[in-house]
């Protein structure tokens, strides 16, 4: 299990090398470095990159299936939001994160990031509670591209939900049940 | 053929040349080649050869960048190529970028183009109906546009001669007011969408619900897989080209068949400048071509000349076909050249939801894309005090809920429940009829060229007023035919479409009777110009409801049978 998950790492960086063409790299791969992952409007650093992945994983968590983290789906809010999203929808996005990332927890007077999973779950679930506009624009946008690129990963869409490229079937009244 | 050295006159000589290559420009091709014609088919953009160049068709969607969005910065660029439906990322290679190819909008206009091998059919919604008796005789009886100068009896067999070679799926409805043809098995009704079927056959008179009929091989013929097609496999990724050639294209049909044949020569990369008129011989005698790669100035010559290049380009070709004899373009004498365009009336939709039928659902996917409703609306004779009507597209489907709120593993199990459906979800999209006027109309800048020195298209076309009491109606109707099949929660809605959004853009180039009030003959020749036919969507005097490729088809191959028998005896 752990070899597996090992290799399927190494697979993917492999992937994110071919497919991307670009350097589209997690900061856990990289040697060093504040300067994050080749966005071409946004500029994010390693530290915010590393609070992004926690964010999502606490969206999306592993189980016996992977979570948003392994599936690198805190890159792909950030592709998203770099390459799909208007300049100001950007600006929303990187102020929000960092009002986020400075934001400390009601109950405990803590950061997200030095929270423990259940903590962490429980301060997403107040967001919406505090009227930071920013914070809840750059919470919906990841969580709602968090959920988009989920659904529509390789892991979901061929181990869990099987999408059928060929269907070669139409079946108009199919019984439930 | 590209090592066709067409520097030699000779080689620059057919009996008929083709100007375009989408569905109307295919089946001359077609027509013409197996007819023993040497044929030149001239494409203004690339080639583009059956699964070969179809790089997206078998991609899951986790390979794409942005899993079929367009990029931002592609809506800012692009905003008319973004405004279509099918334009995403799988097919954006096929769609006209806005950039690439300006014109002029007098007022806001949707030109959607695909300038490559097989144009739009590649990427059309492969509806397919016929028009029937009360569609040709609308403008004489309404007293609009002109007379269509052909019946429905012209133009059936050759609607079931272009149905058995396309294959459309169909059910024999036995309506008059849409005829049947030569129909591969129906996709079905789901049992929502027969359920609103059979409520409204109870409870109204004259509406009917069918199964939308449309050009995909259900269960193909044997001269469909002599096509090299085979059935269609219910992807609906049909905007990426299909590799089983489920659906009719240029590209899977009649291109290939007419290669086949050894009298085909394709041109890509090949724009027409224009019309070459010759004053001494009275008629055309050839065609004015820029390749677009070596940026050449060519000429090409033949007995006889086909326009389809797609409405728009069609008008444009014909107007900047000037000379000696026909200064404002080609056949022109009446000044109604790029008058009286006309399109489909796209601007509705009604939805709602049904809690009945909860112990189905549908598995896989349907091309068809669900039922139609032909248009009922003064139909036998004038009920409202608008003309003519609308047809409606009609679909009912029910989806897993759900429940995107939660956080956490509370989200991740929500997620991936397949277990969870609800109500079904039915909608209706409206495509009513609009009236051809004269000032809806296009011309060509006095100054203005694109970069290989053909003028820019000026381009003037809105809604009126009596669209919008169409519109009217189909809330009205529509919403009283919800509520009487148990619909709830039905909410009506402006699609805000500018025109051409429908790219069913059509007229410009009218059919009619005489030389006076119309540019073409019964048989699409210009009467003033009678070697040149016109036979995609500019010679249509009206608009009728119907999805309008298939009438296009048929025009085309009968205007060939037409040009090849003129041919013979000597009359053009």
């Amino acid at each position: 299990m752990n070899g597996n998950r090992i290799n399927r790492r190494a697979a993917l960086r492999t992937m994110l090398y071919i497919a991307a063409g670009t350097m589209v790299l997690p900061a856990c791969f990289r040697e060093s470095g504040s300067k994050t992952i080749g966005l071409v409007n946004m500029t994010i650093n390693e530290e915010q990159e590393l609070l992004l992945a926690e964010v999502v994983e606490t969206l999306i968590p592993s189980s016996q299936t992977p979570g948003a983290k392994e599936l690198l789906l805190h890159l792909f809010v950030l592709k998203m939001v770099d390459d799909c999203h208007s300049p100001e929808d950007q600006r929303n996005f990187t102020e929000g994160l960092e009002g986020f990332a400075a934001m400390e927890d009601p109950a405990t007077g803590t950061k997200f990031i030095n929270l423990s999973p259940a903590d962490r779950l429980r301060f997403l679930k107040q967001i919406g509670d505090q009227d930071n506009d920013k914070i809840t624009m750059f919470y919906s946008m990841t969580k709602r591209r968090c959920i988009q690129g989920y659904m529509n990963s390789k892991n979901v869409m061929t181990d869990l939900k099987k999408y059928e490229l060929i269907p070669g079937r139409y079946i108009a009244d199919f019984k439930i049940g | 053929m590209s090592n066709i050295n067409f520097k030699n006159i000779k080689d620059r000589q057919f009996d008929a040349i083709v100007i375009g290559s989408g569905a109307s420009g295919g089946w001359a091709a077609k027509e013409f080649a197996e007819k023993g014609l040497k044929t030149l088919v001239l494409e203004r953009g690339r080639n583009v050869e059956h699964v070969k160049d179809y790089p997206t068709t078998n991609m899951y969607p986790y390979e794409f960048d942005h899993r079929l969005e367009t990029t931002y910065t592609d809506k800012q660029i692009n905003p008319i190529a973004n405004s279509c439906y099918a334009y995403k990322e799988d097919s954006q290679h096929f769609f006209v970028k806005d950039h690439e190819h300006p014109y002029i909008q007098e007022k806001e206009f949707d030109w959607i183009r695909g300038y490559q091998v097989g144009g739009k059919s590649l990427l059309w919604a492969r509806q397919t109906q016929r028009w029937s008796e009360y569609d040709f005789q609308g403008p004489e009886r309404d007293g609009f546009a002109v007379d269509w100068p052909i019946r429905y009896d012209d133009i059936a067999p050759w609607y079931s001669y272009v149905e058995r070679f396309v294959g459309i799926s169909g059910n024999r409805d036995g309506l008059d007011t849409l005829p049947d043809g030569e129909f591969l098995p129906a996709f079905p009704l789901n049992p929502v969408e027969d359920h609103f079927r059979k409520s409204i056959q109870t409870k109204f008179k004259n509406r009917y619900i069918i199964s939308a009929r449309c050009a995909h091989l259900s269960k193909p013929e044997p001269i469909h897989i002599e096509q090299g097609r085979v059935q269609c496999q219910n992807r609906t990724l049909c905007q990426r080209g299909c590799p089983f050639g489920g659906y009719f294209s240029s590209n899977a049909s009649t291109i290939p068949w007419a290669l086949k044949t050894g009298n085909l020569t394709l041109r890509p990369h090949s724009v027409v400048h224009s019309i070459i008129y010759d004053d001494k011989a009275g008629k055309a005698i050839g065609v004015k071509v820029i390749d677009t790669e070596s940026l050449e100035e060519l000429d090409f010559f033949a007995n006889v000349i086909f326009v389809n290049a797609a409405t728009l380009n069609t008008n444009l070709i014909l107007l900047n076909s000037k000379s000696n004899r026909f200064p404002n373009g080609l056949g022109n004498d009446n000044d109604l050249l790029g008058k009286y365009v006309a399109f489909h009336n796209y601007t509705a939709r009604i939805t709602a939801e049904y809690d009945g039928l909860l112990d189905y659902r549908t598995d896989g996917r349907n091309p068809a894309g669900g039922g139609y409703i032909p248009n009922f609306r003064n139909v036998r004779k004038q009920e409202t005090d608008f003309l003519r009507g609308w047809a409606a597209g009609f679909g009912a489907n029910r989806g897993n809920v759900q429940d995107r709120s939660g956080v956490g593993a509370e989200l991740k199990t929500s997620l991936l429940d397949n277990s969870k459906w609800g109500n079904w979800n039915v909608h209706s999209h409206m495509m009513a009829e609009t009236i051809p006027k004269e000032g809806n109309t296009v011309w060509l800048d006095a100054q203005k060229t694109d970069k290989w020195g053909v003028p820019l298209l000026h381009i003037s076309i809105d809604y009126a007023s009596d669209d919008w009491a169409r519109r009217d109606d189909y809330y009205e109707q529509m919403t009283a035919m919800y509520e009487a099949a148990g619909f709830t929660n039905i909410k009506t809605s402006n699609d805000p479409r500018r025109p051409g959004n429908d790219i069913h853009e059509m007229g410009g180039v009218r059919m009619g009777h005489d030389v006076k009030t119309s540019l073409l003959n019964r048989w699409n020749q210009l009467h003033q110009c009678q070697n040149v036919y016109v036979t995609d969507g500019a010679c249509m005097t009206s608009t009728g409801t119907q999805n309008p490729t298939l009438t296009y088809m048929a025009l085309t191959a009968r205007a060939v049978d037409h040009a090849v028998k003129s041919l013979k005896t000597g009359t053009i």
